[in-house]
């Protein structure tokens, strides 16, 4: 027995030797994520506006909200980079906050997108037959209405704010990623280890939680990045048609509909809130790409 | 278009049918939904007296149930009666719309055109010098063109080129403007709505044509002597541009959609600046009525461009 046993502790560190254990997922996406140049510099311009977002007020070198006596629509200079507004407030103050607003509303609405996208998305590709012909012919429908008609359709019902404008861009934007979630449930459920957790006498609940979900997350986090970058966009245009926040907080798209009023003196106005939502939107972008590249490899455009 | 397919066709036509009922209830859905009361909404910018609000809650039918309201609406709804809108002196919403329609598709066309003019021979050449530096800008170009938003585009355009330099007018000055004018003022809202346009198909089109060009009978085509230009044109093309007309059916509704800011900026006279002025004096009819039809516009697209796709294309068989 105690032979036996010795003999065994000293096999094992030579088993562990021949089997390394396996690198994980992450750790894989992680690296390929890395060595791509392009994928690199977009996380390099999250990871920063991330840090404006969140030192806002250090950064800030005049309240973004006060009127500057005797300032309005000055070119940029030292004290104003982004010169000032009609109503004498910093532009670069103003740019800067309106960084938190963007990613607030471009972050909620992405949660809400992915929650309804994923559980209809979900269900539709589990349960088949009708279930999914009744979720998808909906999907279809809804997906029909060009966006922007729905968008401000819906936020002509509901009096515009920041909340309103997350909710509505959730509402009306989950078909796309329900759609790709069902797809790729379509696929898994028909493939061997789900037909083992099945004939092994899994519940359906335990088999999407388990088995499709955690194969179903590369796509479902490349879905979430890309539609961060859009959702971002729409909320500048809401903003821009005045249907989205609402003064005096702070919206790249909101100051842009400002700087078309003085447009004729003023090209600040115009030139940085919208290079601040460009510079966001693709670098957001950037790092949805790489991430999909990262993911599967396999699928890599050419 | 074969037997089979023909069938396909019909059988979409007639899903037609319940998915415009699945659209009215959804948009129907949309007004009911929605907190506050349409009829105080109406009111409120003459009076807010109780007794008006109840006469005009009366009249609108708004104390029926809805399945009652829904079918009353419906039955209108299909003879075209989007009933009158509450400003715009209180036209018919559908000759409102009819009056701007001409002005969205003109506008829609010429910039699905510019799209197609440029996406074309630059996606081709991309595909041809696959990994160049050329591929490589395209790849950029595309990208970039993706993250900017057609309103600020719109605007840097309206900047430059009306404000700085005064070569175009900034918006349009309205219908009594003659044919060089009219031109001079579609310059701008075409060129950024067929930019985002374009960044989409370029790829589309580079990559269809890069599946295409390494296929057999092109390497067959290049084998008996055929010159360049014939595989290229003749031979590749042919096949590489087939699945871009489903891709044009989905840009449509995109263009739809950037329609509505880009008209705002250059006061175009189109559907997508109605949208827009009557979501400000809370139009519902009106939003409603555009809301519905160009979703059954789009509806009907679609089965438009996969009817195409089975004609032009007779290898697709649809089940």
């Amino acid at each position: 027995m105690q032979a036996t046993q010795a003999a065994l502790a000293q096999t094992r560190p030579r088993l562990e030797r021949a089997a390394p254990k396996p690198e994980s997922q992450a750790r894989m996406v992680w690296g390929r994520f890395r060595r791509n140049r392009l994928a690199m510099v977009g996380a390099v311009g999250v990871a920063l506006l991330a840090a404006v977002a969140i030192a806002a007020p250090l950064l800030t070198p005049h309240d973004y909200a006060a009127f500057n006596r005797g300032q309005p629509l000055k070119p940029p200079s030292a004290d104003y980079w982004f010169g000032t507004d009609r109503q004498t407030r910093d532009v670069f103050s103003r740019v800067v906050v309106g960084s938190r607003v963007s990613l607030a509303v471009g972050l909620a609405s992405m949660a809400l997108v992915m929650l309804i996208g994923c559980v209809l998305g979900s269900l539709a590709g589990f349960l088949g037959g009708h279930v999914d012909n009744a979720l998808m012919r909906v999907t279809d429908i809804v997906l029909a209405i060009p966006q922007l008609f729905l968008l401000i359709a819906a936020a002509a019902l509901f009096t515009p704010s920041l909340e309103t404008t997350m909710i509505v861009i959730g509402l009306t934007s989950w078909m796309g990623t329900a759609r790709l979630v069902r797809g790729e449930f379509l696929r898994l459920r028909a493939q061997d280890f789900v037909l083992a957790a099945q004939a092994l006498g899994a519940s359906s609940g335990r088999i999407m939680a388990r088995h499709l979900l955690p194969n179903t997350l590369g796509i479902i986090i490349v879905q979430a990045t890309l539609w961060l970058s859009y959702a971002i966009l729409v909320e500048s245009s809401l903003s821009f048609l005045g249907l989205g926040a609402q003064p005096p907080t702070p919206s790249w798209g909101g100051m842009l509909a400002d700087g078309r009023v003085d447009m004729q003196i003023a090209w600040w106005e115009t030139v940085f809130p919208g290079l601040a939502i460009f510079g966001t939107v693709f670098a957001f972008n950037l790092v949805g790409d790489g991430l999909r590249d990262a993911f599967d490899p396999r699928q890599r455009k050419r | 278009m074969s037997a089979a397919n023909r069938g396909y066709v019909l059988r979409r036509l007639f899903f037609l049918v319940p998915m415009l009922v699945g659209l009215s209830i959804v948009v129907f859905a949309l007004i009911h939904l929605a907190p506050g009361d349409p009829a105080l909404a109406l009111v409120s910018e003459q009076s807010a007296d109780p007794t008006i609000v109840a006469q005009v809650r009366e009249n609108l039918g708004l104390n029926e149930p809805l399945p009652v309201q829904y079918a009353i609406w419906a039955a209108k709804v299909a003879r075209l009666d989007f009933g009158t809108a509450y400003t715009f002196n209180r036209k018919p919403v559908i000759d409102l719309i009819g009056e701007r329609v001409a002005a969205t598709l003109v506008l829609q066309a010429l910039s699905l055109g510019l799209a197609l003019a440029l996406a074309l021979p630059i996606g081709i050449v991309a595909a041809k010098r696959y990994r160049s530096g050329f591929d490589q800008s395209t790849t950029a170009g595309s990208f970039l063109g993706l993250a900017l938003p057609d309103f600020w585009v719109a605007l840097l355009l309206q900047l430059l080129f009306a404000v700085s330099l005064g070569w175009l007018p900034a918006s349009t000055s309205g219908s009594d403007a003659t044919g060089l004018d009219r031109a001079r003022y579609a310059v701008m809202p075409v060129v950024v709505l067929a930019f985002p346009t374009a960044a989409v198909l370029v790829r589309y089109v580079r990559s269809s044509m890069l599946e295409v060009i390494n296929q057999d009978y092109i390497a067959m085509a290049r084998a008996k002597g055929l010159a360049d230009r014939a595989v290229t044109y003749r031979h590749a093309l042919k096949n590489a541009i087939l699945p871009m007309v489903t891709v044009i059916g989905t840009q449509t509704a995109r263009l739809l959609s950037g329609s509505v800011v880009v008209e705002y900026v250059f006061s175009w006279p189109g559907l997508g600046s109605l949208a827009y002025e009557s979501i400000l004096r809370r139009d519902y009819p009106v939003i409603l009525a555009l809301t519905l039809l160009t979703g059954a516009f789009v509806l009907f697209l679609n089965v438009l461009v996969d009817a195409l796709y089975a004609m032009l294309d007779p290898r697709i068989a649809f089940d």
